[in-house]
């Protein structure tokens, strides 16, 4: 049973990459019906099909395929000329065939899906009488003997053909086989005379030659234990010579050189691989971090050289090991392409247009998991440009442009990116025209509308609710499409881009990302957190003064080059409480996304770093902003901006972004009571700290002790106290005062706190040093109590009813 | 030394071995902890490991008693304050503070708890069910465990684990 599951796999596998080549070499075939070897492909897909399905006893598939066989031979030798009416009955019967392969896949049977219809009608246009049997009769051994040689030698192993005479089994056989052997021995001479070069190789030998191989492998098997000896060897031959004639003989003898080129992996296992190398880049990020720790602390050693070296061919080959690792799973992107030439040929017979579809760089590859998410945003992307852009063909005419319309598929690298491209001729949007009709659904004020600009316009056609179709058709309008487009672009990092002129017609781009395992990303601070956002999101980054922010409508808003630019406070999207004040510059990081752009104001630019997505887990999914986490080479945790939900929580937050807060959060309470007031005492001497304790004691304020610049800066950050007033020693170890006074006044509540310098330094440079860093008394060792008592007490406004 | 530590693992495997032979059924393994006053219980099987505090991320939009995420040898895994979540109020790590990573199924998570007691066997029959008012499918409370002068209070894993906002 295992083996016939590994069977029915292979066998699947090799179903959908046939159809899907199918599909469009049959639109093909459409345009060029004198194309022998087209047809020729054409044919031996469906051939192969019918081969491997009856053999697996898909007898429902079998004569459906079979049917579709029989035309195509028809039109192969020139007894049919394949026109659109075919052509439909043709293309829907692939369509049943994939609804077949679908079924199998899920259940293992092709039972339960309708064929007659159809094959009624592929038999009628073959010449018959409409009259088929039904499925389970096996087409007689005359017009089909390959098929039942196969169920003959499978069915060997079945118990109950037990009973049924051995030698009868073998004299169908061979005489089918001779039968079969003359027919080959006179199609190709009737080849050779029709001027057709035998050897040649059909179009895609090595697209088929692989395929080929599941299909003759089992046959043997049974064969060695149930069928005498003398008709195995005779089996294989004829066998080959069935190869032959299907993939015009050349082909069959390189068949097994060939095959050892490509190996089936399970996605699986390429997925393990990935994120294997994932850790490896984390590891590598690490190690470069550990490296320069190592650097600046052994200066100088010899060794140094010779862990750089290490270091740095251990990143190269991580490097190149992604890489390459990245490009296992790559596919061309042809593979959705494919489906497109059917789509708009379905869509000109259905819309009354006429239409071309030109592609081009089908070979660009791209990671296999956005391959699968890039197909739906396409199908609506290019209906809507049949639907929507292409005119009537007299339209066109009157137009002056050519009666048929052209829709360009490109696709092209750029960068770490792939650009696909969709151009149409068609009429092109018209803004007002979309402003309008926005205006009427609701789905914009008055007041956007006037301000949009044209780029904004344009976008307007991936708002959910918006439909430039003046009626529903089967194909779009219903207003859904485009704003699927634009959510699966971007949960892929994408960034769509419109150009459109009236009459001219439009022009959309899709950018996307390479992978989406590992990403490059941009490393951001605000206050002491980071954030990594997606490189493939970030337009540019601008430093800014704080006048150049302007506040409209209480949203915050710069002027960049033409643009207006709205802005949001990082801090303010992930509540980060902000407790150290920037300076007077700030950075903005443009992000771009689909059509629209935010500016994202953060503290400080920390630098590009390759990251590895890693998921937050199940407890923590769907939190808005958060596209994952990463782990960076410090071996902390940093989490990835989810730029997309970003824009859009970024509309609800409110302009706090940089404006002043006044007072702060030190702005001090009543005081009641004496210990009320609150001092530090920072020394690091032990007897200093006594002697000032003493000296404060009488007052009854409270007193809290730190013993160095460190440890009172962490202290303050911890907010538990409001300080009144610090004491500070100037030669500490760890941070001394100068330093800590300084540190201390980057924090915006602590702005107003007076540090007094107590330190037995009397130089008049270290007086000014001391007012340079933000002290605001400067008291001398040694002092008296009253001295240091009187000072506090002035700094800190004692009430002196408490004394 | 060696022998003795052979002897003294054996007698250990013994005992093991008589234990769940006889008790396998009755007996149950938990872990016990404190946070604030009480003393809690999880099941010993459902603790992946015990570390000691490390630094973690804070992640927005979450609420108060889930601290952030913190970076487990790769894996990137939630952290919640016990405390805050029983409404403890938050306390300042020390020397005693522990993470607890719980485990079950594919959900992780780790769990700051204030000390960590001992592992403990307790026998069935000495869990009571949740006091009624506490019991229910939305209760965190699995029962009460009762062993000597001690009151253990044995939570639900999967409860912890899933996510309640």
């Amino acid at each position: 049973m295992d083996e016939f599951q590994e069977i029915l796999q292979d066998f699947l596998v090799e179903s959908f990459e046939l159809i899907e080549q199918l599909d469009q070499d049959l639109v093909e075939l459409e345009n060029t019906p004198e194309d022998l070897e087209l047809l020729n492909g054409i044919f031996r897909v469906a051939h192969t099909i019918k081969g491997a399905s009856s053999f697996l006893n898909f007898d429902v598939l079998t004569h459906l395929t079979h049917h579709m066989e029989d035309i195509l031979n028809k039109a192969r030798h020139g007894e049919i000329v394949l026109n659109a009416e075919i052509m439909d009955v043709v293309l829907e019967s692939i369509d049943l065939m994939k609804a077949l392969l679908h079924k199998i896949r899920d259940t293992s049977s092709d039972a339960g899906i309708d064929v007659a219809e159809c094959v009624v009608k592929l038999d009628k246009i073959s010449g018959g009488d409409g009259k088929v049997e039904i499925p389970v009769a096996k087409a007689t051994p005359i017009t089909e003997p390959t098929p039942a040689k196969e169920e003959a030698s499978v069915d060997e192993d079945e118990p109950d053909y037990e009973n049924m005479d051995p030698d009868e089994i073998e004299a169908e056989i061979e005489r089918l086989l001779n039968k079969r052997q003359d027919e080959d021995k006179a199609k190709r001479a009737a080849k050779i005379a029709a001027g057709e070069s035998v050897p040649e190789a059909p179009p895609e030998p090595d697209a088929v030659e692989p395929e080929k191989k599941p299909e003759p492998t089992p046959e043997p098997e049974p064969e060695p234990t149930s069928a005498p000896v003398p008709v195995a060897p005779r089996a294989a031959p004829a066998r080959a010579s069935e190869d032959d004639d299907a993939k015009a003989a050349a082909p069959a003898k390189r068949a097994p050189a060939t095959v050892e080129q490509t190996i089936r992996v399970d996605v699986k296992r390429l997925d393990h691989l990935m994120n294997l190398i994932g850790e490896l880049v984390l590891a590598k990020n690490r190690l470069i971090k550990i490296n320069v720790d190592v650097e600046e602390r052994y200066e100088g050693e010899e060794f140094l050289e010779e862990l750089n070296q290490v270091v740095s061919i251990v990143s190269l080959v991580t490097t190149d090991l992604q890489i390459a690792v990245m490009k296992t799973r790559m596919l061309p992107i042809g593979k959705v392409f494919n489906k497109f030439p059917r789509m708009i040929r379905d869509l000109t017979r259905e819309l009354n247009k006429k239409m071309e579809l030109e592609i081009h760089g089908e070979d660009t590859e791209l990671d296999k998991s956005i391959v699968e998410e890039i197909g739906d945003p396409l199908v609506h992307i290019i209906r809507n440009s049949c639907d929507h852009g292409i005119e009537m063909p007299d339209v066109r005419v009157a137009a002056g442009k050519p009666e048929s319309g052209t829709v360009i598929l490109k696709a092209y690298n750029e960068g770490n990116h792939i650009v696909i491209q969709i151009d149409d001729d068609g009429k092109g949007l018209d803004t007002e025209m979309l402003k309008n009709k926005s205006l009427d659904k609701g789905v914009i004020t008055e007041k956007e509308a006037d301000s949009m600009t044209e780029k904004e316009a344009f976008a307007l056609i991936f708002k959910p609710g918006f439909s430039t179709a003046a009626s529903v058709t089967s194909v779009s309008g219903r207003g859904v499409g485009m704003d699927v487009v634009k959510t699966n672009i971007e949960k892929l990092n994408g960034i769509i881009d419109i150009e459109s002129e009236v009459g001219k017609g439009t022009s959309i781009k899709l950018k996307i990302p390479l992978t989406l395992a590992i990403i490059q990303a941009l490393l951001v601070g605000v206050q002491e957190e980071h954030y990594a956002i997606p490189l493939a999101s970030v337009l540019e980054t601008v430093r800014i003064s704080r006048e150049e922010i302007y506040t409209v409508e209480n949203r915050s808003v710069m002027r960049l080059r033409d643009d207006v630019l709205s802005l949001v406070h990082i801090g303010d999207i992930f509540e980060v409480e902000r407790i150290l004040d920037g300076s007077e510059h700030a950075y903005v990081v443009v992000l771009g996304l689909g059509a629209s752009k935010l500016g994202l104001i953060v503290d400080s630019l920390v630098g590009q770093e390759e990251i590895v997505i890693k998921s937050l887990g199940d407890y923590l999914t769907g939190i808005e902003g958060i596209a994952g986490a990463t782990i960076r080479g410090d071996g902390g945790v940093t989490l990835i901006v989810d730029v997309a939900a970003l824009m859009h929580m970024a509309k609800g937050v409110k302009a706090t972004a940089l404006v002043e807060r006044g007072g702060g959060a030190s702005a001090s309470k009543e005081k009641t009571k004496a210990s009320d007031y609150t001092i530090m005492i920072v020394d690091d001497s032990k007897t200093d700290r006594m002697i000032m304790r003493k000296s404060l004691e009488p007052l009854g304020v409270t007193l809290v002790e730190a013993s160095d610049g460190q440890e009172a800066l962490n202290i303050l950050k911890q907010g538990e106290k409001n300080f009144d007033a610090m004491l500070i020693d100037i030669e500490m170890p760890r941070m001394d005062g100068y330093t800590l006074a300084t540190e201390i006044k980057k924090y915006n509540r602590y702005k107003n706190l007076p540090l007094i310098a107590v330190t037995s330094r009397t130089g008049k440079s270290d007086r000014m040093r001391g007012v340079e860093s933000g002290m605001v008394e400067y008291i001398t060792k040694p002092y008296s109590a009253d001295y240091l008592s009187s000072v506090v007490q002035r700094n800190v406004n004692f009430k002196s009813e408490f004394l | 030394m060696s022998e003795k530590l052979k002897q003294i693992i054996n007698k250990q495997a013994k005992q093991s071995e008589e234990l769940s032979i006889d008790h396998s059924e009755d007996i149950v393994q938990l872990v016990g902890f404190v946070i604030g006053e009480e003393e809690y219980a999880v099941p010993i099987l459902s603790i992946q490991e015990i570390i000691k505090p490390i630094s973690w991320t804070r992640v927005p939009q979450t609420p108060k008693y889930i601290l952030g995420v913190f970076n487990l040898r790769g894996s990137v895994i939630p952290l919640i304050d016990l405390r805050t979540k029983f409404g403890l109020g938050s306390k300042k790590h020390n020397e005693e503070t522990r993470f607890f990573v719980l485990k079950e199924g594919d959900d992780v998570a780790g769990f700051v708890i204030d000390r960590l007691t001992m592992a403990l066997r307790i026998s069935k029959k000495n869990i009571g069910p949740a006091p009624d008012t506490m019991a229910g499918d939305g209760s965190l409370i699995d029962g009460v465990g009762k062993q000597e002068d001690r009151i253990l209070t044995i939570l639900k894993v999967n409860k912890l684990l899933e996510r309640d906002f």
